[in-house]
């Protein structure tokens, strides 16, 4: 974590809420930017949004519980599966697709955390990825419910409050999913810091220390897995409706594995920098590939490399020192 | 918490920050744009060229202009089946960068996403390759220029059963094509007097055949019928056929095209020698017009090893947008536009072929073709009998 040099001991409560609403207010200011500034972009914005969800959702587990994870695709990809199944079974309204995105990756979430927390360290990375592998080939294999290989399609949303529909210019999408990422935002702030979030980073930091308090490891970190796995979840259902196609893509390794660089890249374990690693990463394989369709992916492997020399502790990180740096300077010459 | 909120302020900037870099986009004054979505990166990387190579042999031979406008054509990287990203690329294009045509497609899922976009985007779109009867029921304004599987499978019964095999197994890729393949060769096969014993359907994603090659030999066929999608995959299928010694013992594979598209020739040699393959187009196609368009193609792609069919699905893609283009006289209007090829004929690279006003799907001769040497010692395709004038046949049951 980032380190504690400025003392805050008068109303720190009030203090971090007026953050939060500072940073809350801003990621609504940085969505709204976005909508003004690319008008013709909201497609790949909402893409963003759905993908931001699957990465905070992947930073509480490895930023707030330490355990890696290289598996997130089956959370996100059941939500996904979940919400367009139930579409296609005639339940079109989007918030209730949400719902069951969220509900369909929280139990997703359990059996993964129940299988995951048997193992530590480098087996539990392998059980995770085990995990995303079985239930790509499952999705693959249960065609006559997935669609298999060609994927899940044909799903029709209802407009939002019955007004907005889901079309080709997705202002609606974009909007619902700027709206949700808000609120789960929110949530998640709050969580993270609450007695249970203070429990899992102190798991994180020192397990040991926190038996001896009398705290069962395996109970606290299930519930955390439940949790991410409904945030993942409606990443999936946010690109089920949006997009209104499921492909396999979506409970895949390589998503699962591009989760983890967007969350490195942004810094981990504080939830700016799952946002800010899912904008940088994805803007720059969509610019890059937009400019060279037939070499990009090595120019974004150079630029990914040369992020993680030059700014090992994530782009946020780096930004803190900076922001500590310039305040600490600030601050002397104010005295 | 232990962060100032300067910090955070500098962080939500940056996300901010990184939002607007380097997106946007502009329309030029009558340059009509053409949206390409194909794998140009990845393992079908070479299948991408091959779409490029095409478009541009046609645009190097007739001009960058029709009937007075600009076309101006723009790829769009799509790697592997993935109809999510299929449908945001596709979405893209139509709304941001404004194309007026939409073309390419390699893979079916990828088809069956963008098809739903065309109507209320107004743009057609040209397949040059997704090759599943069905796509063309998704949408009326897509127009295809590549072959279906059950256009390229069924002439493989006869040519099979007069060759005195009968007793198969049929192994295909488990999506769309594949299980269209699979019945166009039953359907063939059955007809002709043969028989299927084993229908084996394959993930996607397969990369080892040696356990398939054991089901085969287990089965105790005289013959394999085989359609996977062309690339990496076919290259390591008709490979693990030769190694695992099924050739040897004797055992007949009968397969479209894809099987032995000429840029896997080199690499596959002696393992493919003799493999009776069904397609709509060779390389080795003896024409004047295949010949320029050979000509025209190796210098789009640069190595002349590396040209394959969905070239010329392309080409010929190119070559009806242009018709498109004029007939809609550069004003988008996709339902006209679409409505302006059907029933359109000419002579392609490949042979005379139509566009079936009914199923707006390419009609064409389909060869029967041996894997053998040329005179300069270099593997083709060579074409030993030809059956004119083949509709899709995939969607009559």
């Amino acid at each position: 974590m980032t380190g504690a040099t400025l003392p805050h001991d008068t109303a720190p409560r009030l203090r971090t809420l007026g953050q939060d609403l500072l940073g809350l207010a801003l990621i609504a200011l940085a969505g709204l930017a976005g909508y003004a500034l690319f008008p013709d972009n909201l497609a790949f914005l909402t893409r963003v949004v759905s993908v931001a969800l699957l990465v905070l959702s992947l930073d509480l587990i490895v930023g707030y519980c330490g355990i890696a994870s290289l598996g997130q695709g089956a959370l996100y990809g059941t939500g996904a599966y979940a919400a367009g199944i139930a579409c296609l079974h005639g339940v079109t309204e989007p918030f209730l697709l949400i719902l069951i995105g969220a509900a369909a990756g929280a139990v997703m979430g359990l059996l993964m955390g129940a299988v995951m927390l048997r193992a530590h360290g480098l087996p539990q990375l392998v059980l995770s990825i085990a995990i995303v592998q079985l239930l790509h080939e499952a999705a693959n294999k249960a065609s006559s419910i997935t669609g298999g290989s060609d994927g899940l399609s044909g799903m029709v949303p209802a407009p939002l409050f019955g007004v907005f529909e889901f079309d080709l210019w997705g202002r609606s999408a974009y909007f619902f999913g700027l709206a949700l990422l808000i609120l789960v935002f929110a949530a998640l702030r709050f969580i993270v810091r609450s007695p249970f979030g203070m429990v899992c980073r102190g798991l994180k930091e020192d397990p040991l220390r926190i038996s001896a308090l009398g705290i069962r490891a395996f109970p606290v970190l299930l519930k955390m897995f439940a949790i991410s796995g409904a945030v993942a979840g409606m990443g999936g259902a946010l690109a089920a409706i949006a997009t209104q196609v499921v492909g396999l893509d979506s409970v895949s390794f390589e998503i699962s594995a591009n989760a983890l660089v967007m969350l490195v890249l942004g810094g981990i374990g504080h939830l700016y920098g799952a946002l800010i690693g899912t904008v940088i990463f994805m803007a720059l394989e969509h610019v890059v590939a937009a400019i060279n369709p037939f070499h990009w992916m090595t120019l974004v492997g150079a630029v990914l490399i040369a992020i993680v020399l030059f700014a090992p502790r994530g782009l946020s990180g780096t930004l803190d020192e900076a922001a500590r740096l310039l305040t600490r300077s600030r601050w002397r010459a104010g005295r | 918490m232990k962060k100032t909120s300067f910090g955070r302020f500098v962080r939500a900037g940056a996300l901010a920050l990184a939002g607007v870099c380097g997106l946007g986009g502009s329309a030029f004054a009558d340059t009509i744009k053409v949206g390409i979505i194909g794998p140009f990166s990845g393992p079908f990387a070479l299948q991408g060229k091959n779409f490029q190579a095409g478009a541009e042999a046609w645009l190097a031979q007739n001009g960058k202009t029709v009937a007075g406008h600009d076309i101006e054509l723009v790829y769009r990287d799509l790697p592997t089946a993935n109809p999510q990203q299929a449908r945001a690329l596709a979405q893209e294009l139509i709304v941001r960068d404004k194309v007026q045509y939409l073309g390419g497609v390699y893979f079916t899922p990828d088809a069956m996403a963008i098809t739903p976009l065309l109507k209320q985007g107004n743009v057609p779109l040209v397949i040059f390759n997704a090759a599943t009867s069905a796509i063309m029921t998704s949408s009326p304004l897509a127009v295809r220029t590549s072959f279906t599987l059950s256009q390229t499978t069924t002439p493989l019964g006869k040519a099979a059963v007069e060759r005195g095999v009968k007793k198969f197994v049929s192994v295909v890729t488990d999506y769309g094509p594949g299980v269209d393949a699979e019945a166009a060769f039953k359907k063939a096969i059955t007809a002709a007097g043969g028989e299927v014993v084993e229908s084996i359907r394959m993930p996607l994603n397969t990369t080892e055949f040696s356990p398939i090659m054991q089901r085969v030999r287990d089965a105790g066929a005289e013959g394999v019928f085989a359609f996977l999608p062309s690339g990496p995959p076919t290259l390591g299928f008709v490979k693990a056929f030769s190694d695992t010694g099924l050739k040897k013992a004797g055992v007949k594979l009968f397969a479209p095209g894809d099987l032995t598209q000429e840029s896997d020739l080199p690499a596959l040699g002696e393992a493919a020698d003799g493999l009776i393959t069904s397609f709509h187009y060779a390389v080795s196609h003896d024409s004047e017009i295949n010949k320029r368009f050979v000509a025209a193609a190796d210098k789009a792609i640069g190595a002349p090893d590396l040209l394959s069919f969905p070239a010329v699905g392309a080409y010929d893609g190119m070559f009806v947008i242009a018709k498109m283009i004029a007939a809609t006289g550069g004003k988008q209007d996709a339902e006209k536009a679409v409505e302006a090829v059907k029933g359109l004929a000419w002579e392609s690279p490949r042979g005379p072929v139509k566009i079936d006003p009914e199923t707006r799907h390419i009609t064409q001769t389909i060869y029967l073709r041996e894997v053998a040497k040329d005179a300069q010692g270099r593997w083709i395709n060579k074409e030993i009998a030809s059956v004119p004038d083949q509709k899709d046949s995939g969607l009559t049951k």
